[in-house]
């Protein structure tokens, strides 16, 4: 009989209550259709060294799971939001449930990190659709080159049921698929931003349809993004409110919850945030006033650091690959110190214990 | 002669107070940082532990220097190569590009590791530690040259070196190899990465001149006897 219970780490084919604090591994092909982007870097790095990809079984992850399970799709779409101190594992969390979404065949809408649409951001067209708006054509052709990726199976399947008019001579007739949509996206970089705004629009229109109906998971990293303040800039200096970018006003009626048939998936993050203290993790303090109202009505996941049990689990995974290296880290008098050190934050661990 | 409260009671005091002098007075003691002696019981100590225990109660002791540690993890070798690498006193960033260096390299051994065939696991050493140890006794010279003037001209002489002399030119050697040599848009952790690895494997640009260092010192050996100490 296989022990299941007891920090010790196995590998699992479908994970289950039982399985908490153990790990899973994802197989190599779904590594590059479900995730082109949204891993946390250091953890694609850790996959590449380990020519494996094993993620743990936590508790926010298997909460989330248990609530997709059961949530009634004809109902208004239920929002999650995942929230946390630095480095206790809200990314991963929310790759663990996009990778079960995927798996029970959902459409999944992942934003790596909404912070990335409001900084740095070198080319910023006004808009062709909207003279107060403006575009960011090179984040969305991004954006859409990876979501072409991931649900390729979906892109011959849906039909648009609108007409849309990109300029004089191109438009987009009723009917077409989606995956031509995407490709003239992709292609036409100066209109990619629009194309992103139609896109978003049809999986809502479509999501909760009865005939060929399918799921859609929005999954968001860095929602308090969406309602701060921006680093851009007009060209008379005047700062940009996140309001006038395409990209983030289209994402702002995605997670509405005025369609149905799917499920927002958020997490909060201040490491990418713009003007929030370093401190601040919970979600009115990261929201603010005007995002915490918008998401107002939310089921909250809190992910916590490590508990004993998945820091041995963490423990015994490191050892068995051969990446604690230094013979005293072996030890238990090593073990106590990196529990003293990093205090069992997932990711002071792993920085640790890279060059341990 | 004892440390004395009075001096300390002036009507102004510094704001910045030096914590640790580098000139003590010998009254003071050393502090001692490794946690096994004081995990011994009472009654497992010498009565030369008991004197000293007894001697530490009563006489001050010196503040521990930064670079000081009780943790398992110490390593004076490494402490030393930090050092040498720091510029300005700026020891974070010195200690932030090795602590990259160890990751580096232990990520490329492991890599080739869960790559290779079975049989060829056991021979990929992927303890950074141990990898970074072995490439810098492979960098130490054995032998060393002194210029020594005699009848008006100087002569290179073969001389034997010390241990700590010997160390410090495998660092040296390391660190300006990496400064100069390389590639400019390199990063440090990445260039020293490479060369300790190639050193590991006795390959590489410090190993070369380790060894021309021999080659001058065993072509200037009839000069051996101009050395008189």
């Amino acid at each position: 009989m296989l022990l299941l219970a007891g920090p010790c780490f196995i590998f699992v084919a479908k994970p289950t209550e039982q399985h908490l604090g153990q790990y899973y591994t994802v197989p190599p092909s779904h590594f590059h259709t479900v995730f082109p982007h949204g891993l946390p870097p250091r953890y694609q790095q850790q996959v590449k060294t380990f020519n494996e990809g094993c993620v743990m079984v936590r508790q926010p992850a298997l909460e989330l799971i248990s609530h997709l399970k059961r949530a009634d799709y004809s109902k208004p779409t239920l929002r999650y939001l995942l929230y946390g101190v630095k480095g206790s594992g809200k990314t991963m969390s929310l790759c663990h449930t996009v990778h079960y979404c995927s798996t029970q065949g959902w459409l999944v809408l992942h934003i790596p990190d909404a912070h990335l649409w409001v900084k740095n951001c070198k080319e910023l067209l006004p808009s062709s659709y909207h003279a107060s708006r403006f575009d960011q054509p090179i984040q969305a052709s991004n954006w859409l080159r990876n979501f072409r990726t991931t649900n390729e199976h979906f892109l011959s399947k849906i039909k648009l049921r609108q007409r849309y008019v990109w300029t004089k001579r191109e438009s987009t007739e009723e009917g077409r698929p989606l995956g031509e949509l995407v490709d003239m996206g992709v292609s036409r970089v100066k209109s990619s931003s629009d194309v992103v705004g139609a896109v978003l629009k049809e999986l809502r229109l479509q999501a909760g349809g009865t005939e060929g109906g399918f799921r859609l998971a929005v999954a968001v990293d860095g929602v308090n993004g969406l309602w701060g303040r921006t680093t851009l800039k007009k060209e008379d200096k005047s700062p940009v409110a996140p309001e006038e970018l395409t990209l983030v006003h289209n994402l702002r009626k995605m997670i509405n919850n005025d369609w149905c048939g799917g499920a927002v998936i958020a997490t909060l993050s201040q490491t990418g945030s713009l003007y929030a203290p370093s401190s601040a993790y919970l979600p009115q303090e990261l929201l603010g006033e005007e995002g915490f109202d918008s998401m107002d009505p939310f089921v909250p996941v809190p992910v916590s650091l490590y508990s004993e049990k998945e820091f041995e689990s963490c423990y015994l995974y490191y050892l068995d690959r051969h990446w604690l290296q230094h013979p005293h880290s072996q030890t238990e008098e090593g073990k106590k110190e990196l529990i003293f050190l990093s205090n069992r934050n997932p990711s002071v661990l792993e920085r640790l214990c890279a060059f341990l | 002669m004892a440390a004395s409260l009075t001096g300390l009671l002036k009507p102004w005091t510094p704001r910045v107070l030096l914590v640790r002098w580098s000139r003590y007075n010998p009254y003071y003691l050393e502090p001692e940082p490794r946690k096994e002696v004081y995990h011994i019981p009472e009654t497992e100590l010498t009565p030369e532990q008991k004197e000293e225990r007894e001697l530490k109660s009563v006489r001050p002791i010196k503040a521990a220097t930064n670079s000081v540690t009780s943790s398992v993890f110490n390593d004076p070798v490494l402490s030393k190569f930090v050092n040498m690498m720091m510029k300005d006193g700026d020891k974070i960033i010195a200690k932030g590009i090795i602590t990259q260096t160890l990751e580096n390299m232990k990520r490329k051994q492991v890599e080739k590791y869960h790559k290779a065939p079975e049989g060829k696991k056991a021979e990929i050493e992927c303890n950074p530690y141990a990898i970074f140890h072995q490439a810098l006794e492979n960098c130490k010279p054995v032998i060393g040259l002194a210029s020594i003037q005699k009848g008006g001209k100087f002569y290179q002489v073969p001389i034997p070196l010390t241990d700590n002399r010997r160390r410090f030119l495998a660092m040296k050697w390391m660190i300006t190899e990496c400064r100069d040599n390389k590639h400019r848009r390199t990063l440090m952790y990445e260039k020293l990465s490479q060369e300790l690895l190639a050193a590991f494997s006795k390959e590489g640009n410090v190993v070369k001149r380790k060894h021309e260092l021999h080659k001058m010192a065993e072509s200037n050996r009839a000069y051996a006897h101009y050395r008189w100490w």
